[in-house]
């Protein structure tokens, strides 16, 4: 080949045109910034090259006439003819109208333009502006119609909801697709993401037809680009703390208030309490006494933890081979003792051109994640033990085995349990390998029409430990022998596509694309199941325990799928849609396996028509509607729903004082009735929107108002108790979705001071249509004993939004006896407690009095994302937000409900007495005779709030200065610091008014004590190399 | 395609007891809803969880949710049983071995209904498997729940067989009988009560007597002893494990009835002072104080831990008793490991310990009642006798100054007597008092805050009356 010099020389000495030629330039953005790996490709042919670290570039072209194409993530890409010239310099155009944005829409890509159907994109600068350790955490505020809730320390997944709830008895969680691949999003590193789109409604979503109701979420991860190597790292460490504490009794507090409940019940001082005991040591050897204790318990279990991210990656290839691969660490200590998260993942993604008409390529990513988390002791969270936990014990006794100190029920007269010891000596881990991998093959017949073969495996395991050793705190807990649990589960899918698609425009007027697919998806999960006890706290296995028992279990399901799409479109301005998907499933009810889910849309691109070409200033303006039908995924419920299989040996009885194991006393039962009619929930769902953009798209908006409503509810019918069995769950009930969302922005692209505004806003209102026909049709969830006695906390029933919380409506305290005589027959009731309404006015205070207190949905949600740039500095601003939900504070019964002796909320203090009369605390007494804890108004709140969700300060290091310090080794550096929930504006009284759900469905919003979201401070470093 | 064979049937029988055993049932809320039901318990104090108190207070209503725990529990028991008794007929390979599982089946729902008919009243009889979700049961009269009852006890008592032939812990035919005179006593028939009692043997391997030791009715080491009839059956693995409610055969095998009861521990429920002031004792005038109140209770003073440790008033926490007059602290011993275990380690225990559910002095006290109701005096004394002949309580013999028996309501008397002290918190007094209110035997009514009319019955729990469209609207009175 030539040398540059040469062929420099050649041009000019030839007066003929030589063939090939080679062309520089360098590349810099609107403020002549150099822009490195810039894509520079010659229009017409797969030859490309990319900008190097300074933005220049250097390109051999066959002729003249060639035509290249600049195109850069965030700018809109630019053509230039050769036509003599042999140094090119552009400058490219930050591209936000997104025009020619590709959208992912699930087999195969869209233009922005064209897309018919609601489907927000969410790119890979914003999924990682959050020091977070998963996909869905980063995604929350991010997209209209999509809510994401805390549900749990470090590696607990949060509730992922889009366009609000569908199901009853199944969760919400939307269908995650990874390269093409369904799967879970654990093991992801959010900084391998490339591009979140995430598919709404039904007419986009229904392509994944009996799986699509919850909404699809597809990722796709980053590939290697055309050029020079580049290296980048990027790093962040930071520190979490817990927002909000509760106001707890110190010693001499609690010792006041012990008199005040258990005294007005006639109840004696605990034995713990009384002098003799009180001035006693904690322990033997220490010089304090329980009098001279003052425990805090919530500085105790909260605790400040450490957050950290470190990836790299490599990126590059030529014009044949492209690769992109990364390794990252993820590690975040959890705000309360013993609990904690950690990742590791590495990636490598390639593609590489075989000739003209093959392409293959892979994406693999293994990981592997350890969780260390708590298992509350029954239904009492940790933080119900913080609150009750009395403050004259101390957290630590040396004498004791295991190092901790225990209440003892009988003589401290209460059985809170030593949350730091819970935390501490019981070790939970969850301890899971992935790899996930896809190879595929693209054989292009023609420009127009092209096949493609996809082969991928997910195996995905995780071993759950649990630990307890030997142990006594000498109260309520301790453990005689040392026990293991070792669950392991393990799951294994295939996935097996193949794809048509064809895509051709005629007469430059007709633009037709279809897809026809075949795949297959098969899953088997392993389950094995050990536990024993060992007598010693040195072994930590199974080898030679007592007690050992094991059990193992596999299932397998199969789906089957055929899909086709159809779109066509007249000048780019008439746009249509159709598709359909079957679906076939193994694990419905035999003759009810197979399912059709068509979908339909339409797009009327009008700044298209000539009528609109005179007006300047609206830049894009789009009419689309869809309607479209979606299942839900079957395998949520198991993989043989329908049937009610015996389990053998599944109990035991031991007669003749015989232990488990080794008697004749297995039993086998069964507990529900079988459904051999059990088929898909389906959703039909209409979408209606608009896109419209001004001033070259300065101003953008998008609006979308949808219907969903789901029929065919899964159900587990209610049956009444004596029936002895559970009732099959059966496809009974309907229930309505209806929302509207906006999203608007404005977009200041050029000059020195740039900035983006983009404002979110999403109302959802659920309505449940109809339930089973028998009886009144109710369904009841949430009742526990520590919350409220037990009565039911929510009810689901027709003409109602789902769960929405149930009790008694609370009209004050009654003042004195008069008071009470003058009130519908409360039993129980006594001056000082809680008037309850005499809903139904019958005279009685009953059941039948309970009603609707509100509903856990927010009336709508919004977020505003504000982003600048200002020379090297830029600063990012999220705000985060609901409106019009309400909580129910269970915790506030243990804070303050008094029906038990516990340390309290400080407010206890301020209960009704007959000369403390204007307060809202019923009176304290032991036993609550009249029930004050029952799920009530009382415990209700406004669950709305506004969340500084984000606040992000940064600073590109000089380029000139950095490239001559560095000698051309680092392109560029990034420093920032930023806030994660730095303020939350709530009148909610709970620590988080981000509140999850304790046990599955029917029990969102109910605030059980769960792990609150934290405050974050950290700092972090881009460089790319 | 399963309980076609006898092993099969007997697994599907295996898993009533094992329901029966959990914590809807006998080794927690079963024992909680007989005892508030009564007068021998009072609140131990302020750690008494709500809906318990609720029951003694009879402040208690449809969602009470030791009474559902209990109705679940019961109505569970039935369907496992009405599994057995529908498929026993395809079991060909055994058919001696199906018919005793069939009449184990047939004792366990006897068992469950008469504990429902007799607390709750005409409830839904349902004695095959549904076979969809519809197929609802309407409240039965109360006499032909109590026909089914005795139709099944009958049935079991002809099939099984004596203790010698059967598993520690699996129904006998002495069990089937022993149950029926309870049932046939409550309805009033006494007549047919007594022939059903009087089968029960006396001799022989599969004989009953009373043990000389009355503490061997509550203890560990002496389950299965020659005085019980039937027994729920519990194991302590070592390590401190109770079943809440899972299903598996490696759940613990405990009841956490220790835990819940004992001096050193929650103390829930305390015993009554009517019922310590109810044993006779030499500071009220008997002549001999009745050993049987340092077996049934503690107080503080008494040795325990097998003799290592002395109870303190400090170490219990809680209300305080009043016994002849004198404030103190005083806690249940029956069924209590305490005996043999320290403070620390009792605290928190979940025992092993067995619950007798039959035992032959309940036996010998229903055939005194059976005699006395059908004019048989003398032998109705008799029997009373014998109980307190035992070697280790020996009171002397009725009639005693403060117990004479020259007419039926003297004796009368001595029975409520003698069965309240020979069988306090054995969760018996709830169903005795229902039956002596309607004869109108107590001259005060014992349940504090007992409102006629409405507490003779609980109420249908909520979740029936929700979900049972044949139920819905009849509701006990007063509820």
């Amino acid at each position: 080949a030539n040398t540059p010099a040469v062929s420099w020389r050649m041009t000019h000495i030839a007066t003929k045109p030589e063939p090939a030629r080679v062309i520089t330039g360098k590349v810099t953005d609107e403020s002549g910034a150099a822009l490195a790996g810039v894509t520079v490709t010659i229009k017409g042919t797969t030859t490309a090259v990319g900008t190097s670290s300074n933005g220049t570039f250097r390109i051999e072209v066959p002729n003249e006439q060639a035509i290249l194409v600049f195109s850069f993530v965030g700018f809109a890409s630019t053509e230039v003819a050769v036509s003599g010239q042999s140094v090119i310099n552009v400058s490219l155009k930050g591209d936000s109208k997104a025009l020619n944005e590709i959208v992912v829409v699930g087999y195969g890509t869209q233009k922005r333009a064209s897309v018919t159907g609601a489907v927000s994109s969410v790119n890979s600068k914003t999924i990682s502006a959050l020091p977070v350790g998963g996909v869905d955490q980063a995604l929350q505020g991010r997209v209209s119609g999509l809510t994401v809730t805390n549900n749990g320390s470090p590696g607990s997944a949060p509730i992922v909801q889009i366009r609000g709830v569908s199901s009853i008895g199944y969760g919400a969680d939307p269908l995650y697709i990874i390269d093409g691949f369904p799967g879970s999003i654990g093991s992801l590193d959010p900084r391998d993401i490339q591009s979140v789109d995430v598919l709404k409604d039904a007419s986009a979503a229904a392509i994944y037809g009996s799986r699509a109701t919850n909404g699809v979420i597809i990722i796709t991860t980053k590939k290697g680009s055309t050029g020079k190597i580049q290296v980048g790292f990027d790093s962040y460490a930071g520190v979490q703390k817990v927002t909000k504490t509760y106001d707890l009794l110190n010693t001499n507090q609690y010792l006041q208030y012990e008199r005040a409940l258990n005294g007005a019940a006639g109840i004696g001082l605990p034995p713990r309490l009384q002098p003799a005991n009180f001035n006693l040591p904690i322990y033997a050897g220490s010089s304090q006494t329980f009098a001279q204790t003052n425990t805090d318990w919530q500085d105790a279990y909260f605790k400040n933890g450490v957050l950290q991210q470190h990836t790299v990656s490599v990126s590059g290839g030529n014009e044949n081979s492209r690769i992109f691969t990364s390794a990252g660490y993820f590690d975040q200590d959890g705000i309360t003792v013993g609990t904690n998260f950690s990742r590791k993942n590495f990636r490598i993604n390639s593609d590489h051109n075989i000739n003209k008409f093959i392409t293959i390529g892979e994406t693999f990513n293994t990981s592997v994640t350890r969780q260390r988390f708590g298992i509350p002791p029954g239904n009492r969270t940790p933080i119900t033990n913080v609150i009750r936990m009395q403050p004259y014990l101390p957290v630590y006794n040396p004498n004791n085995m295991g190092g901790f100190f225990g209440p003892q029920s009988s003589f401290d007269g209460a059985d809170p349990v030593n949350p730091v010891e819970q935390a501490l000596i019981n070790e939970n881990r969850n301890l899971g390998v992935g790899i996930r991998g896809n190879a595929y093959l693209t054989v292009k017949f023609t420009p127009w029409l092209k096949f493609n073969s996809t082969y991928g495996i997910d195996y995905g395991t995780n071993r759950q430990e649990q630990y307890t050793p030997i142990y006594n705190d000498g109260g309520t807990s301790s453990s005689p022998l040392a026990s293991i649990t070792e669950n392991t589960n393990s799951g294994t899918t295939t996935l097996y596509t193949q794809q048509l698609t064809f895509d051709h425009t005629f007469a430059a007027k007709h633009h037709v694309s279809a897809i026809a697919v075949y795949e297959v998806q098969t899953n088997r999960g392993d389950s094995q199941n050990s536990f024993g006890n060992q007598n010693n706290n040195t072994i930590r296995t199974l080898h030679n325990a007592t007690n050992i028992t094991t059990d193992y279990t596999y299932t397998t399901n199969v789906l089957h799928s055929l899909v086709g799409r159809v779109g066509y479109d007249f000048e780019g301005k008439y746009l249509v849609s159709g598709s359909i998907r079957r679906d076939g499933l193994s694990v419905w009810a035999p003759g009810h396996k197979y399912e059709n889910f068509p979908a339909a849309s339409v797009g009327w691109k009008v700044d298209q028509e000539s009528f609109m070409k005179g007006i300047k200033s609206i830049s894009e303006f789009k009419l689309r509607a869809g309607y479209g039908v979606t299942g839900i995924n079957g395998t949520v419920l198991g993989n043989y729903p329908y049937v009610s299989n015996v389990s053998a040996g599944g109990t035991t009885y031991p007669f003749g004082n015989l232990a488990t194991g080794v008697n004749s006393g297995n039993g086998s039962f069964y507990s529900n009735l079988s459904n051999y009619f059990l088929h898909w929930e389906k959703t039909k769902s209409t979408n209606i929107g608009f896109d419209l953009g001004l001033f070259q798209n300065a101003f953008t908006l998008s609006a979308e108002v949808y219907k969903r409503k789901t029929d065919g509810l899964i159900l587990t019918v209610p049956a009444p108790p004596s029936q002895g069995v559970g009732a099959p769950i059966a496809n009974v009930g309907s229930m309505q979705n209806k929302g509207f969302e906006l999203t608007a922005g404005y977009h200041k692209t050029s000059g020195e001071f740039r900035y983006d505004i983009t404002g979110v806003f999403g109302l959802s209102r659920n309505k449940v249509l109809s339930l089973t026909g028998a009886a009144n049709g109710t369904i009841t969830a949430g009742g526990d004993a520590d919350f409220g006695g037990g009565g039911p906390i929510t009810n689901t029933s027709v003409g109602q939004p789902i769960q929405y919380f149930y009790g008694y409506v609370v009209e004050g305290i009654f003042q004195n006896a008069a008071d009470v005589s003058g009130h519908a027959t409360q039993t129980g009731a006594a001056p000082g407690d809680l008037k309850f309404k005499d809903v139904n006015k019958d005279g009685v205070i009953d059941a039948n009095d309970r009603v609707n207190l509100g509903s856990y949905l927010p009336k709508f949600t919004y977020s505003l994302n504000y982003t600048a740039s200002y020379k090297n500095f830029d600063l990012a601003l999220f705000f985060q937000g609901v409106y019009g939900n309400k909580i129910f504070n269970a915790e506030k019964i243990i804070a303050e409900g008094m029906s038990r002796l516990f340390n309290s909320d400080v407010n206890v203090l301020r209960a009704w007495t007959p000369t403390n009369t204007n307060t809202d605390i019923p009176r304290a007494i032991s036993g609550d005779p009249n029930s004050n804890v029952r799920p009530s108004s009382r415990w209700v709140e406004s669950g709305s709030y506004l969340r500084l969700k984000n606040l992000q300060l940064g600073y590109n290091l000089p380029q000139t200065w950095l490239r001559s310090s560095t000698n051309n080794l680092v392109s560029k550096v990034r420093i920032y610091v930023s806030s994660t929930n730095l303020f939350t504006i709530t009148k909610y009284t709970g620590l988080d008014p981000e509140v999850g759900s304790k046990n599955g469905t029917l029990t969102n919003g109910i605030d059980y004590g769960q792990y609150p979201t934290p405050r974050v401070f950290q700092a972090g470093l881009q460089a790319t190399f | 395609n399963y309980y076609k064979t006898a092993a099969q049937l007997k697994a599907g029988v295996n898993a009533i007891y094992a329901v029966m055993h959990q914590n809807n049932l006998v080794s927690r809320e079963w024992y909680y809803l007989h005892d508030t039901r009564s007068d021998e318990v009072a609140p131990g104090g302020g750690q008494l969880e709500a809906p318990r108190l609720q029951l003694i207070n009879n402040t208690d209503d449809p969602t009470n949710s030791v009474m559902n725990s209990v109705w679940n529990g019961w109505y569970t028991v039935i369907f496992r049983a009405n599994v057995v008794t529908d498929n026993a007929s395809n079991v060909t390979d055994d058919p001696a071995d199906a018919k005793k599982s069939v009449g184990e089946a047939k004792f366990l729902r006897a068992w469950a209904y008469f504990d429902l008919v007799s607390m709750w009243g005409g409830v839904p009889l349902v004695t095959s498997v549904p076979k969809n979700p519809t197929d609802f049961k309407p409240r039965a009269d109360v006499a032909a729940v109590y026909a089914q009852i005795i139709q099944d006890l009958t049935d079991a008592a002809a099939v099984l067989p004596g203790k010698s032939a059967t598993d520690k812990g699996r129904a006998t035919a002495a069990a089937a009988n022993a149950m029926l005179g309870r049932v046939l006593m409550q309805q009033g028939d006494y007549a047919g009560a007594k022939a059903a009692l009087l089968k029960i043997p006396t001799s022989g391997a599969d004989g009953y007597s009373l043990t000389p030791r009355y503490l061997d009715n509550f203890e560990i080491a002496t389950e299965f002893n020659q005085e019980s009839i039937f027994e729920v059956v519990f194991v302590d693995k070592g390590d401190n494990g109770y079943n809440w409610g899972g299903e598996s055969a490696t759940e613990a095998q405990s009841t956490v009835r220790n835990q819940e009861y004992c001096p050193v521990a929650w103390r829930n429920l305390i015993p009554s002072n009517k019922y310590l002031n109810e044993f006779e004792s030499t500071a009220t005038g008997a002549a001999k104080t009745d050993p049987r109140f340092s077996y049934s209770v503690y107080q503080s003073g008494d040795v325990y831990n097998n003799g290592a440790s002395v109870l303190t008033d400090a170490d219990q926490n809680g209300n305080s008793s009043v016994l002849h007059g004198v404030t103190k602290k005083i806690s249940w011993r029956k069924f209590m490991i305490i005996y043999q275990e320290s403070a620390s380690t009792a605290s928190f225990h979940p025992g092993g310990n067995n619950q007798r559910i039959i035992r032959y002095s309940e036996v010998l006290l229903n055939l005194a009642e059976c005699a006395n109701e059908t004019g048989d005096i003398a032998g109705a004394v008799n029997y009373l006798n014998m109980i307190r002949a035992r070697a280790d309580v020996a009171m002397p013999s009725y009639p005693t100054a403060q117990y004479p028996v020259g007419s039926k309501a003297d004796v009368t008397k001595a029975i409520m007597h003698e069965k309240m002290v020979e069988l306090g918190d054995e969760e018996l007094r709830n169903i005795d008092i229902l039956r002596w209110r309607k004869k109108g035997y107590f001259t005060t009514e014992p349940i504090a805050n007992f409102k006629a009319g409405r507490d003779e019955l609980l109420p249908i729990p909520q979740a029936e009356l929700d979900n049972n469209p044949l139920v819905a609207g009849h509701q006990n009175p007063g509820y």
